[in-house]
């Protein structure tokens, strides 16, 4: 609860935070059909209808009202994004942190592993999850999430090996704290900073991601929209239709922009060093 | 060096692994060469077909003489090149390593100022703008920004650089940069952006460090601070970032390298996965995987430098 | 230093220079033609490639027997003329004494033997064999004939030999078992170089028998983005260009510089239905979902209206009026009574498969169907694929439903007996059957007269569309582009770039 409001009583914590309970809104409106329009409906003697009172951003090429998609695009691209990178942020955080604390062998098994996902080529692998799963929604989830857990890991890893050898971390064990208290209590506190970053990061890069899987056939299925789909479907339609490149290219822009102010707000409210410093 | 020889046995999964899913892929070379004319075929072509592209024995048959092959320096025959594996990988790797060079140089070029300027300027309005540029560049997939950079230099002042045919740098050097630059821009873009966000962070976690504060307290100048004790530490994730952003661009940029017509890894890697060239593409894979390890080692190498009190317990 | 330059400046000139960027005049010496596609061939083997890309390149370097025209018309081109025995069971070529492949030897009889042995030989896997199973024997009575003995009557055979897939290679290089890494061919282009996936040189073939050629090269790069094709063509990098993608091909007219040549095509547009999978198997739900198909909808929204409505006879001498065969007007009314006579008041779900970009409009398509049908209570779940796992399930049969373009003949048994004969190859993928198409089939194939034959195809047109195992949507247009000082292009409805040949600069 503290947080929540120190969150709220940092400046680009409250706009940042504005703007994602605003995509929030627009994506749970969009999941429960709450639309201006059916995201579904061809209206086909509208098609690629430019913006006006009755389409506020205009209409696709089967003549489907862009608005209504974008809704529910949103909430499609934010399941995809929240779900991978929340995979991934964990199963990073976690191998990062084994590799660091206990290095040796340890650490050279899972950074080679790591190596592995990393230059095994991620069409290949999505490729491979859609050839046993079908697919769809939660292929694109794991294929992304796998993607990005080798990122993570090292994004974890490093820090860690430069906070391991800490003064502080030093210090608690001369007092004799136990090795997970350690790691839970200083090391991961300390690693909000860089993990918050990451993580905002990463869900522009899965947003972006999802784009490219849907881009080979690999990810969300049509009829159904991700602002990913949409941007990638818009591309031969440029000129002709630029509205349909530029509405879900300025939607991913802003979500991307409350991520990211969220994300430093949470870094400067999470953060021990500050705290200290603001106390 | 104990990681180097950490360095097979990792290769040999990645070998293993990448065997295994490429064939797991339901089509395989037959029905890439002919698509759905496959099923004219009797099943007598279909075997000499089979045996044509060595996709006639078990799985693990073909992976030990694959194996074989490759301790005599053999990496096998592409299908669709019809020449060695390794000489086809050789040759489009210049293109692709000068590329993540460039990339990554316009990325720190750009992204490391911008950052340190954003965290010095905390919360001011530059700093704000400096976020907002590094968001956009975040935020626009690659393919949007070269699609938009070829249609307003075509449409608009009607130049484009040569498509088509690729000079190496050695032969045509001005041709070769004019060719690179705008897929190094696009790449760089991102990169950067990346590289800005990462550093403005890191540099405000370090200016609020002890040692740091303890330095400014003791009479060092602003810029001094910056300079010696804070800049050192705040590089170590963005050398991380890099790192892991350099090494997936050795991997290619499919995307850009599509869009410009580069023949780059990339390309072949995805034409290689789409047209069933099972010994190129677990050949490309093993050499990207290769090169990661590098780049990793390097990074690893990188932070000793950078915070003496990191050891690593290679050593 | 950028700061002083005014924008002005900042013309298209300076930014080339900046770039430095070679405007690249073109040389009057030497006239290359500068080329541009999208896929690229995917092997030089005549006999075994199909892939599109492969063919328009190798018909500019070898030549079959005979060759298409622009009305699909039989012409010359290794031989020179051509006949068929009164019984129709002995085919009979005279060679064009001029002809020479590439490496000097001149083509004869015994290459011709050569090739069609080759063909037929099970060992070397070309697709285009079960086309010439009529076979029997070959005779090369002097370097200059060939006699073709075959099995039965077999009209379609000389249709069939007009393909690349039966052009005539030398018979050195089939015993040196060369053919698919050396190039020799007896046609207007050499192969200089490939780069797979990046680039293709072809120089004028002095000796070729049809005479000098119009350019003395085409140098034929690879721009995977259609886009880039056009931009490319926007600042004069690329002279022609092949394009796939109606929603690029569209925006060519709109550039004062360029021109867009569009063809219609043999290949259509299909929505193949299942018939071995419930409630597929059922004649009146395939009626219903061809009664609920507007096919002029699907095409004016998937291809931006670029293409004609069509039935399963795409041959233009062939064609009948599409609008007198089964339910070609949308018909939703009946539709959903054929649903409820069927037993299917309350619709049913299944899924359709695509292939992702193969065509560029697969994905719109579907979509637009999944929305016809809807409205009789079809649930369609569209799933999209890599193209190779979409062959792979194609080939099993393994689909409710599948979009699809499917590659057209200049001869409809040739085109079609592969589906919808007793023993075609592909009944495990068209999985219908009936004795009424088997023998329409049996006589078109047998049939020499040619109105005859007409009769014959468009009972078999009226019967299949009724029938329905497969919902005929388009064809659409092969497009390639240009800049308009590129005089002599004819484009043919198999897609061929032949005349390339005699394409000029000027």
């Amino acid at each position: 609860m503290a947080t929540l409001r120190a969150i709220f009583a940092h400046p680009s914590g409250r706009i940042g935070g504005a703007i994602v309970a605003l995509y929030l809104l627009l994506a749970a409106l969009g999941m429960l059909g709450l639309t201006p329009h059916n995201p579904l409906m061809q209206h086909r003697v509208e098609r690629l209808h430019a913006p006006d009172s009755t389409y506020w951003m205009g209409t696709d090429l089967f003549g489907r009202d862009v608005a209504s998609r974008l809704m529910t695009g949103i909430s499609q691209s934010f399941t995809v994004a929240f779900f991978s990178v929340a995979f991934a942020t964990v199963a990073g955080t976690v191998f990062g942190l084994a590799a660091a604390w206990f290095g040796r062998r340890w650490d050279g098994l899972v950074m080679r592993i790591m190596d592995v996902l990393l230059a095994f080529p991620a069409i290949l692998l999505a490729l491979l999850i859609v050839a046993v799963a079908g697919p769809g929604t939660w292929t694109s989830i794991v294929a992304i999430a796998i993607v990005y857990t080798p990122i993570f890991t090292r994004v974890v890893r490093g820090p860690a090996l430069s906070l391991k050898t800490r003064e502080f971390v030093d210090a608690a064990r001369t007092f004799g704290s136990s090795s997970s208290y350690i790691v839970t209590r200083h090391l991961l506190l300390n690693l909000v900073a860089p993990l918050t970053v990451q993580v905002t990061l990463a869900l522009a890069w899965a947003l972006l991601t999802e784009a490219g899987l849907s881009f080979l056939g690999l990810g969300t299925q049509p009829p159904a929209a991700s602002l990913g789909l949409m941007l990638s479907d818009s591309r031969n339609l440029m000129e002709t239709a630029p509205w349909l490149m530029i509405f879900p290219g300025v939607a991913i822009m802003i979500s991307i922009l409350g991520f990211n102010l969220l994300g430093d707000a949470l870094r400067d409210v999470l953060d021990p060093k500050m705290r200290r410093s603001i106390a | 060096m104990r990681r180097l020889a950490t360095f097979p046995l990792v290769l040999l999964g990645v070998s293993i692994v990448v065997f295994l899913a490429i064939r797991m892929v339901p089509g395989d070379s037959i029905t890439a060469m002919l698509g759905t004319e496959a099923g004219l075929l009797t099943p007598q072509q279909r075997d000499a077909l089979a045996a044509y592209f060595g996709i006639d024995q078990p799985w693990f048959i073909q992976y030990w003489r694959w194996l074989l092959g490759l301790f005599q320096g053999n990496l096998g025959i592409s299908s669709t090149y019809g020449r060695p594996v390794l000489g086809v990988i050789l040759e489009r790797f210049p293109l692709t390593l000068e590329l993540a060079l460039l990339s990554m140089i316009i990325a720190l070029l750009v992204g490391m100022p911008a950052g340190i300027f954003a965290a010095t300027h905390n919360e001011k309005l530059s700093d704000l703008g400096v976020r907002v540029v590094a968001m956009i560049g975040q935020s626009t997939p690659n393919f949007v920004l070269a699609l938009l950079i070829i249609y307003t230099l075509s449409a608009g002042f009607g130049v484009l650089p040569a498509m088509g045919e690729f000079s190496p740098i050695w032969q045509d050097p001005l041709r070769n940069i004019g060719q690179l630059l705008l897929p190094a821009v696009t790449l760089g873009f991102a990169f950067a952006a990346s590289v800005t966000r990462i550093s403005r962070s890191a540099m405000l976690d370090v200016l609020s460090d002890d040692y740091v504060r303890t330095a400014r307290s003791k009479g060092v100048s602003a810029r001094g601070v910056i300079w010696r004790h804070a800049l050192p530490n705040a590089l170590i994730p963005v050398v991380t970032l890099s790192g892991i952003e350099f090494g997936y661009l050795l991997g290619g940029a499919v995307i850009v390298e599509q869009i410009y017509a580069l023949p780059g890894l990339g390309r072949m890697v995805l034409d290689a996965i789409l047209q069933r060239d099972y010994a190129l593409v677990q050949g490309s894979v093993l050499f990207i995987a290769f090169n990661f390890m590098i780049v990793n080692l390097i990074v690893d190498l990188a932070y000793v430098a950078l915070d003496p009190r990191i050891r690593l317990s290679e050593h | 230093m950028v700061r002083h330059i005014g924008k002005k400046l900042l013309s298209g000139m300076t930014l080339a220079a900046m770039l430095g960027i070679a405007a690249a005049p073109v040389q009057a010496s030497r006239a290359t033609l500068h080329m541009a596609w999208s896929q690229d061939a995917t092997g030089l083997d005549p006999h075994k490639q199909t892939a599109f890309s492969s063919l328009r390149l190798l018909e500019l370097i070898y030549e079959p027997l005979v060759r298409l025209d622009a009305n699909l018309q039989i012409v010359p081109a290794i031989a020179d003329s051509w006949q068929f025995s009164p019984d129709g069971k002995e085919l009979s070529f005279k060679l064009n004494p001029k002809a020479k492949f590439q490496n000097g030897a001149a083509v004869t009889s015994a290459d011709v033997k050569a090739s069609f042995e080759r063909i037929l030989d099970e060992k070397t896997g070309a697709a285009a064999r079960a086309n010439f199973l009529s076979i029997a024997s070959i005779d090369t009575p002097d370097p200059a004939t060939v006699v073709f003995h075959l099995s039965q009557p077999d009209v379609p055979i000389l249709t069939a030999m007009s393909d690349v897939n039966a052009a005539i290679v030398p018979a050195s290089e089939i015993t040196a078992g060369s053919i698919g890494t050396t190039s020799i061919g007896s046609g207007p282009f050499k192969l200089e170089k490939w780069d797979p996936n990046s680039k293709e040189v072809l120089v004028a073939n002095k000796d070729w028998a049809g005479g000098a050629t119009g350019v003395d090269s085409i140098e034929i790069s690879v721009l995977p983005d259609e886009t880039a094709i056009l931009a490319a063509m926007r600042t004069k990098q690329i002279d022609f260009a092949l394009l796939n993608d109606p929603l690029v091909a569209t925006l060519v007219p709109k550039e004062a510089s360029l021109q867009l040549n569009r063809v219609p095509v043999l290949a259509y547009h299909v929505l193949q239905l299942n018939p071995s999978r419930k409630p597929m198997t059922e004649l009146k739900v395939r009626q219903a979902i061809s009664c609920a198909i507007d096919r002029q909808e699907v095409l004016d929204t998937a291809s931006l209206g670029e293409g004609k409505v069509t039935g399963p006879l795409t041959i233009p001498a062939l064609a009948t009026d599409p609008s007198q065969l089964f339910c070609y007007k949308r018909d939703v009314e009946k539709a959903k009574q054929l649903m409820a006579e069927a037993g299917y008041a309350d619709g049913f779900s299944a899924t359709v498969i695509g292939a992702t970009g193969e065509p560029p409009t697969a994905a719109a398509e579907a979509q637009v169907i999944q929305s016809q049908l809807a409205e009789i209570g079809v649930k369609l779940d569209i799933k999209m694929m890599e193209l190779n796992v979409y062959v792979d399930a194609w080939l099993q049969g393994d689909f409710d439903m599948a979009v699809a373009l499917n590659g057209g003949r200049a001869d409809p048994y040739t085109m079609y007996n592969r589906y919808w004969t007793k023993t075609g190859n592909l009944q495990k993928v068209a999985n219908y059957i009936d004795d009424t198409l088997d023998s329409l089939m049996q006589k078109g194939r047998t049939e020499t007269d040619p109105a005859a034959r007409k009769t014959i195809f468009a009972d078999f047109e009226k019967h299949i569309t009724e029938m329905s195992p497969w919902i005929w949507l388009y064809t659409s247009y092969s497009y390639t582009a240009q800049q308009k000082n590129i005089g002599g292009f004819e484009p043919v409805p198999t897609g061929s770039l032949f005349s390339l040949a005699k394409v000029t600069i000027q």
